[in-house]
């Protein structure tokens, strides 16, 4: 029964999927650009946001064609609903990567900084894994996976914390005070995309169960 | 439940010819409600909407048991008569059926029968407003009603039922031979006849009864072993808004999401 809906539905839920991987691989790169000061590598993954946005009208498009078209309900209502949220989280983390990339680009040496470099490391590829962990919860509608991140969020939270008293816990001849804010708003960035993580979280605990629970 | 319900149905079972054709329906009916039946073609909504009036006992070889209790009282106790029901219980059905009198005849012939004795005109007035007719019709009432529109034959069938002043209104498929804008005319009507009458109406339009109703209940056919005998049962009975959003039961998901039907 309506087995072109069915299918086009299941592919813009792909496609939710396809654009995590891409923010997921920005989120990664822009991490090794900052660490090499690789304004090359920084500029590629700049240039790369403009295909998570694409991606994101594209779904927001689809979207809202089969809502206009199909009258979805019930469970296929709740995942567009979700969807157009994923989405939405989706497209900020990947915006919150280029910022990390343009970063990178004008060779601000944040990870140059001995003492916060390490932790800054680890908050960017703690929030890549939850993001990560977010994905692949929905793409196996994973709902018990997606209410573990909760937890998960709670020890990023933590670690900003501690990055954040590092570095104002910086002498005034270890860095500049351009670098010092610089490296505080990339760790912001980072802990703000396992946020947006725990939204699809979310999401996905919404398209499952038809309950509102917020997780962060 | 707030009210007193308006129906309360229990242990409802129904059959045709020694055949079951509906097993085991419980619900209660809030007053001034709109109550949506939904489900696949031969699950027995039509036939639960007529145990609401007594309309199955004109059909030969009908049989109901359970009870049926309408304001507390059982209409299929021995001392009911079922033309009292159906006075209070109307019905509109899925083709208009206008009878070939003028459009003032059509209003007062139910009201006449009955021995109205107040001002007919009134009534007539009355009765087309509250079908949202008036305005359209009221310097023609003398014109054949078979000379008005499907919408508004629809419409006056609704002022028809209304001029006996029934307090529940039965609609089978009300909309179905109805163009899109007569269709709406007729579910925002539904909203106006609300406040004053209960509404139960059988659709297959999945879109209408979510638009139209407070509550749904989603009928679905069971089938014997030997796949020779077939019945409608009640699979949920839940707010509209649960059942379209979130329903309980993956039958009622699967159909409403026209996975199935």
């Amino acid at each position: 029964m309506r087995e072109r809906y069915r299918r086009e539905l299941d592919s813009v839920d792909q496609d939710v999927v396809r654009m995590g991987a891409l923010v997921e691989q920005a989120i990664e790169q822009a991490t090794i650009a900052l660490i090499e000061s690789d304004a090359t590598l920084a500029l590629r993954v700049m240039e790369a946001d403009n295909d998570i946005d694409d991606l994101y009208v594209g779904i927001e498009k689809r979207a809202l064609s089969i809502l206009a078209k199909q009258a979805p309900v019930a469970g296929d209502l709740r995942l567009i609903v979700a969807i157009l949220r994923a989405t939405h989280d989706l497209e900020r983390a990947g915006d919150l990567a280029y910022n990390v990339a343009k970063v990178a680009a004008k060779q601000v040496p944040v990870a140059r900084i001995k003492a916060i470099s390490g932790l800054l490391v680890e908050l960017s590829a703690e929030s890549r894994s939850l993001l990560s962990k977010a994905i692949d919860a929905w793409a196996e509608k994973d709902v018990i996976l997606a209410r573990s991140l909760q937890d998960f969020d709670d020890d990023i939270d933590e670690l900003h914390k501690r990055f954040y008293r590092e570095i104002f816990a910086l002498k005034q001849d270890e860095t500049s005070f351009e670098t010092a804010m610089n490296a505080a708003l990339v760790g912001r960035w980072f802990e703000r995309i396992a946020d947006h993580g725990v939204n699809v979280a979310e999401g996905v605990q919404f398209y499952i169960t038809g309950q509102e629970e917020l997780l962060g | 439940m707030s009210q007193e319900p308006a129906f309360s149905v229990r242990d409802l079972h129904v059959s045709y010819g020694g055949q079951p054709a509906l097993k085991d329906v419980g619900m209660d009916i809030e007053p001034c409600k709109i109550i949506a039946v939904i489900g696949p073609s031969g699950c027995g909504k039509s036939t639960l909407l007529r145990c609401f009036n007594r309309m199955n006992d004109l059909i030969p070889g009908a049989k109901i048991t359970g009870e049926v209790l309408y304001n507390g009282q059982d209409i299929y106790a021995k001392d009911v008569d079922p033309v009292t029901i159906r006075r209070s219980v109307g019905m509109v059905f899925q083709r208009p059926n206008p009878f070939p009198k003028s459009i003032r005849d059509n209003v007062a012939y139910g009201a006449r029968i009955n021995g109205y004795k107040g001002n007919m005109d009134e009534l007539v007035e009355r009765s087309l407003r509250g079908a949202a007719l008036w305005d359209e019709v009221k310097d023609n009432l003398n014109k054949s009603a078979l000379s008005l529109s499907g919408g508004q034959q629809q419409r006056l069938c609704i002022a028809r039922a209304i001029a006996v002043e029934p307090d529940t209104i039965l609609m089978d498929e009300p909309a179905s031979a109805l163009d899109p804008v007569a269709t709406s005319k007729i579910e925002d009507l539904m909203q106006e006849l609300k406040e004053k009458y209960t509404i139960i109406i059988v659709t297959h339009n999945m879109q209408q009864a979510a638009r139209v109703s407070d509550k749904a209940a989603f009928l679905y056919t069971e089938v014997n072993e030997t796949g020779k005998a077939r019945w409608g049962i009640l699979v949920e009975y839940d707010d509209t808004d649960r059942i379209f959003t979130n329903p309980r039961d993956k039958r009622t998901e699967d159909y409403i999401s026209g996975r199935f039907g």
